[in-house]
C-alpha cells in the first residue's frame, strides 16, 4: 500500500504552495532522496499549481507510518518555515482513495477539470524514467488512471465549461467549428473580456482591438499581437469580424441593430457571434432576432458556468461511487498481495526440496539418462511443484483478501505454514550449489561435467 | 444467388441498425468522447457493402436493371445517400449526421422491399428511362443527406438561441459546418434533380396513363425544382444562407419525398 504526503488548495494558501514549487528538472533529484531514506521503496511526485503531493511506498519490512514520516521530512526540507498543518499525510486505504479521487479531478479547484488526469500520468512518467516506480507505485498509478478514465466516460463531471471564456469559446465553435484564421473584435477593455479575447485567440483566431483612447487600443493589440483600429472604423470592423467581444464602459448602446445589419449584409449572411460583457451593455439586444446573427451577455454566460458548476456537482456523488468501487478493487489486490512473500517462500522449500532429490538420484541411478531425459525431469519438477501449490496459493490469496468469517484468518494460515514447513529457518534446506547443479543435470556423455558430479 | 441476395439484404439490415444504434448512443452518451464514435461510421460502410451486395445480387435474379425501377431505385437512393455521408464525413466532422442518415439507409433498404418492381412502359425509351431514374436516384441520395444536415443545423441553432450548453447539441457539427455541407449537397443534387425533373415531365405528357395526377405531379417536381433553385439562388445573389436556407432545403427534400410516395402509390403503381 502506499501514503501520500502532501498540501493542496484546500489545505495551504497560495503563499504556502508557491514555496513548494519545483522546477521539472529538480523532480528526479528529489524522488532520489526519496528513496534513499531507509522506509521509502518507491515514491513518485504529483506538482500543480494546486498541489503538491508525494506518493511513496514502504521497502519490504518498513511501515506506512515511516514511510509517511519520511515523505513530511522530505517535503518539509523544500521549505522548512512551513507550517505543519498545510501538510496532510494519508496511509493505506485513505490514501489510496485520495490519489483516485485526485486524477479524477475530484479533489481539483475546479470540480471535473481535465488536466489533473494528464499531471498525475506525467508525475508517473518522471517517476518512472527516474527509476523510484516499483510494483506497488506501478499497481496503484495504473488503477488511479482506470478510475479517473472511469469517472470521466460514466458520468458528467466534465460537461460544460466553468469559466465565461471557455464558454464563450465553446459557443463560438459550436458556431463557426474551427476558430483558426476568424476575427475576433475586442471592443472596448476589461478583464474578462481581454481573457475572452485571449482564450479564442489562443484557438487560432486573429485579434482586432478598438477603443475610443488610441493610446490603450495601440498598447492593448501590441500586448495581444493583434491589429488596432480606430473607433471610427468601429462599422467596417464589424463586416471583417467573426466574433465580436464587447467591454466598454459607455453608459448607452454602442452596437446598434443599423451597422449589424449593413454589415450581416456586406458579410453575405455569415454567421456573427456578439459577447456582451459589459454591464450597461454595449450592444442593442434587438439585433438577436436577426438571421445569423447569436447574442450573449454576461448574464446569459454566468448562468451557463454556474449551470455546468451545478451539474459537476451532481455528477461527484456518482463519481465518488465508481472511486469508491475501484478502490475496493485495489485494496482486494493489495490484501492478496499480503500472501505473494509467503507463497513464494513455500514454492522455493517445496522446489529445493524435490530438486536436491532430483540430483542425488541424476548422480546415482538415473545417471545413463541423457540431457533430454534431464530436461523432461527439470520441467516435470517444475509442473509439480505449480501442480500441488496451486490451490494452497489459492486459497491463501482467499484468506488474505477476504473479510469472511467462514475463511480461516491470512494470519493463523501464516503462521502455522511457516512454522510447518520451517520457513523462518535460515538452516532449512538451500538450493544446491551452481556446479552440483550443473553436474548433476549435465548428461553422462560430458565427461568433464560426469566427473565434476561424482567429486 | 438467391440465398446470396437475402443473406446480404438481411446482414445489411442488422449493420445499419446496429450502425444507427451506435450513432444514437454516440450522441446521447454523457462523459468524454467513447469508443463508439469511431465505430458507427464504420459499420455503416459494411452496411453499405452488404447493400451493394443485396442490390447488384437482386437485380441479377430479376434480369432487372437496378436503375430501371422504384423498387431498386429506393434502394439504391439509400446507398447514395450512405456514400454521399461517408465521403463527406472525411471533409468535416459531419459524424453525428450519421444518427439520421443511418435510419434512412435502414428504412429505405426495408421500404423498398414493399415496392414491387414494375415492367417499364413500352413506349417510353428504356435509355432515356435509366438516365431520368439514374438522376433522380443519385439525386434522391444526396437530397436526403443534405435534409438531414439541414435539420441538424435547425437544431443546433434552436439551442444556441436558446443558449443552452451541453446536451445533444454540443456534439453536433458546428452551424457553419452543417451549412457548408447543405449548401454543396444542394448543388451537387440540383443538376440531377433539374434532369430528372424535365425527363418525368417528357414521360408524363407522352404516358398513355397520364391524367390529373401525373400532371399534379409533374407540378410539384416544378414546384419543388423552383423552391431549391430559390434558396441556391438566394445564397448566390443576396447571401440569404443559414436558417432561411436550412428550412428552404428541408421543405424542398421533404417535397422531393412526396413526389416518390405519390409516384409509388399511384393507381397501378409499384406501391399501390
Amino acid at each position: 500500500m502506499i501514503s501520500v504526503v502532501g498540501l493542496s488548495h484546500k489545505s495551504a494558501p497560495i503563499d504556502v504552495r508557491e514555496r513548494f514549487a519545483l522546477p521539472a528538472e529538480r523532480v528526479p533529484e528529489l524522488l532520489l532522496s526519496v528513496v534513499e531514506r531507509p522506509p521509502v521503496g518507491e515514491a513518485l511526485l504529483v506538482s500543480t499549481c494546486n498541489r503538491v503531493e508525494l506518493v511513496a511506498a514502504p521497502r519490504a519490512g518498513s511501515t506506512l507510518e515511516a514511510v509517511a514520516a519520511a515523505s513530511r521530512d522530505a517535503l518539509t526540507a523544500l521549505a522548512p518555515s512551513t507550517p505543519q498543518q498545510s501538510l496532510y499525510a494519508l496511509t493505506g486505504g485513505s490514501a489510496v482513495r485520495h490519489l483516485f479521487g485526485v486524477a479524477a479531478s475530484l479533489d481539483s479547484l475546479v470540480l471535473g477539470e481535465p488536466q489533473i488526469l494528464g499531471q498525475v500520468k506525467e508525475a508517473y512518467e518522471i517517476a518512472r524514467k527516474t527509476g523510484t516506480v516499483g510494483s506497488v507505485l506501478h499497481r496503484t498509478l495504473s488503477r488511479a488512471i482506470r478510475a479517473a478514465k472511469r469517472v470521466r466516460s460514466g458520468t458528467s463531471i466534465g460537461a460544460g465549461q466553468v469559466s465565461v471564456p471557455s464558454v464563450a469559446v465553446d459557443f463560438a465553435r459550436r458556431i463557426f467549428g474551427d476558430l483558426r484564421g476568424r476575427a475576433v473584435l475586442l471592443v472596448g477593455s476589461g478583464d474578462m473580456a481581454e481573457t475572452t479575447a485571449r482564450s479564442l485567440q489562443s484557438s487560432g483566431a486573429r485579434l482586432l482591438v478598438i477603443g475610443r483612447t488610441p493610446e490603450k487600443v495601440r498598447a492593448l493589440a501590441e500586448s495581444f499581437g493583434g491589429e488596432p483600429r480606430a473607433w471610427n472604423d468601429l462599422a467596417a470592423a464589424l463586416e471583417v469580424a467573426d466574433v465580436v467581444i464587447t467591454s466598454t464602459s459607455a453608459p448607452g448602446f454602442v452596437i446598434e441593430p443599423g451597422p449589424v445589419t449593413s454589415a450581416r449584409k456586406k458579410r453575405r449572411g455569415k454567421s456573427q457571434f456578439f459577447i456582451d460583457l459589459a454591464v450597461p451593455r454595449d450592444v442593442n439586444p434587438a439585433i438577436e432576432g436577426m438571421d445569423g446573427i447569436f447574442l450573449y451577455n454576461v448574464d446569459d454566460l454566468s448562468r451557463i458556468v454556474s449551470e455546468s458548476l451545478l451539474t459537476r456537482g451532481r455528477e461527484a456523488a456518482q463519481a465518488l461511487t465508481i472511486i469508491d468501487e475501484e478502490a475496493k478493487s485495489f485494496d482486494r489486490w493489495a490484501d492478496a498481495e499480503q500472501a505473494t512473500p509467503l507463497v513464494v517462500a513455500l514454492r522455493e522449500r517445496i522446489r529445493v526440496a524435490l530438486r536436491i532429490e532430483l540430483e542425488r538420484s541424476l548422480r546415482g541411478r538415473l545417471r545413463h539418462l541423457g540431457q533430454p531425459e534431464r530436461d523432461a525431469l527439470e520441467t516435470m519438477l517444475d509442473a509439480s511443484v505449480n501442480r500441488v501449490l496451486h490451490e494452497p496459493t489459492t486459497r491463501l490469496r482467499q484468506a488474505a483478501s477476504a473479510s469472511d468469517l467462514d475463511i480461516p484468518a491470512f494470519a493463523e494460515l501464516s503462521t502455522a505454514l511457516e512454522h510447518v514447513f520451517a520457513l523462518d529457518e535460515a538452516d532449512a534446506e538451500s538450493e544446491p550449489q551452481p556446479s552440483d547443479a550443473a553436474a548433476a543435470l549435465a548428461p553422462v556423455s560430458d565427461p568433464l561435467a560426469a566427473k565434476l558430479g561424482q567429486s | 444467388m438467391n440465398a446470396l441476395a437475402t443473406i446480404a439484404f438481411y446482414l445489411g439490415v442488422i449493420a445499419y441498425s446496429a450502425a444507427s444504434t451506435l450513432f444514437f448512443l454516440e450522441l446521447a452518451r454523457q462523459g468524454a468522447l467513447g469508443t463508439r464514435a469511431a465505430w458507427g461510421p464504420r459499420v455503416l460502410a459494411v452496411g453499405a457493402l452488404f447493400h451493394a451486395v443485396h442490390v447488384v445480387t437482386a437485380s441479377m435474379l430479376l434480369n432487372r436493371c437496378p436503375v430501371e425501377s422504384l423498387h431498386f431505385g429506393l434502394s439504391f437512393s439509400a446507398l447514395v445517400a450512405v456514400a454521399a455521408f461517408l465521403l463527406l464525413r472525411r471533409h468535416a466532422n459531419l459524424d453525428p449526421m450519421g444518427v439520421l442518415v443511418a435510419p434512412i439507409a435502414l428504412t429505405f433498404l426495408v421500404g423498398a422491399q414493399f415496392v414491387g418492381v414494375e415492367e417499364p412502359e413500352a413506349f417510353v425509351s428504356r435509355p432515356l428511362l435509366m438516365l431520368h431514374v439514374t438522376a433522380n436516384v443519385l439525386g434522391l441520395g444526396i437530397f436526403v443527406v443534405a435534409g438531414a444536415a439541414g435539420l441538424l443545423y435547425l437544431l443546433q441553432e434552436r439551442r444556441l438561441r436558446d443558449k443552452r450548453a451541453g446536451g445533444v447539441a454540443s456534439r453536433l457539427p458546428s452551424l457553419d459546418v452543417l451549412d457548408r455541407a447543405t449548401h454543396r449537397l444542394l448543388l451537387s443534387g440540383f443538376p440531377l434533380l433539374t434532369f430528372g425533373v424535365v425527363s418525368g415531365a417528357i414521360f408524363s405528357h407522352h404516358l398513355a396513363t397520364s391524367g390529373g395526377a401525373a400532371t399534379a405531379r409533374t407540378l410539384f417536381g416544378f414546384m419543388t425544382w423552383f423552391l431549391l433553385a430559390a434558396v441556391l439562388l438566394l445564397r448566390k445573389l443576396a447571401g440569404v444562407r443559414g436558417r432561411r436556407a436550412a428550412y428552404g432545403t428541408v421543405v424542398g427534400v421533404l417535397c422531393i419525398l412526396l413526389v416518390v410516395v405519390v409516384y409509388a402509390v399511384r393507381p397501378g403503381g409499384p406501391g399501390s
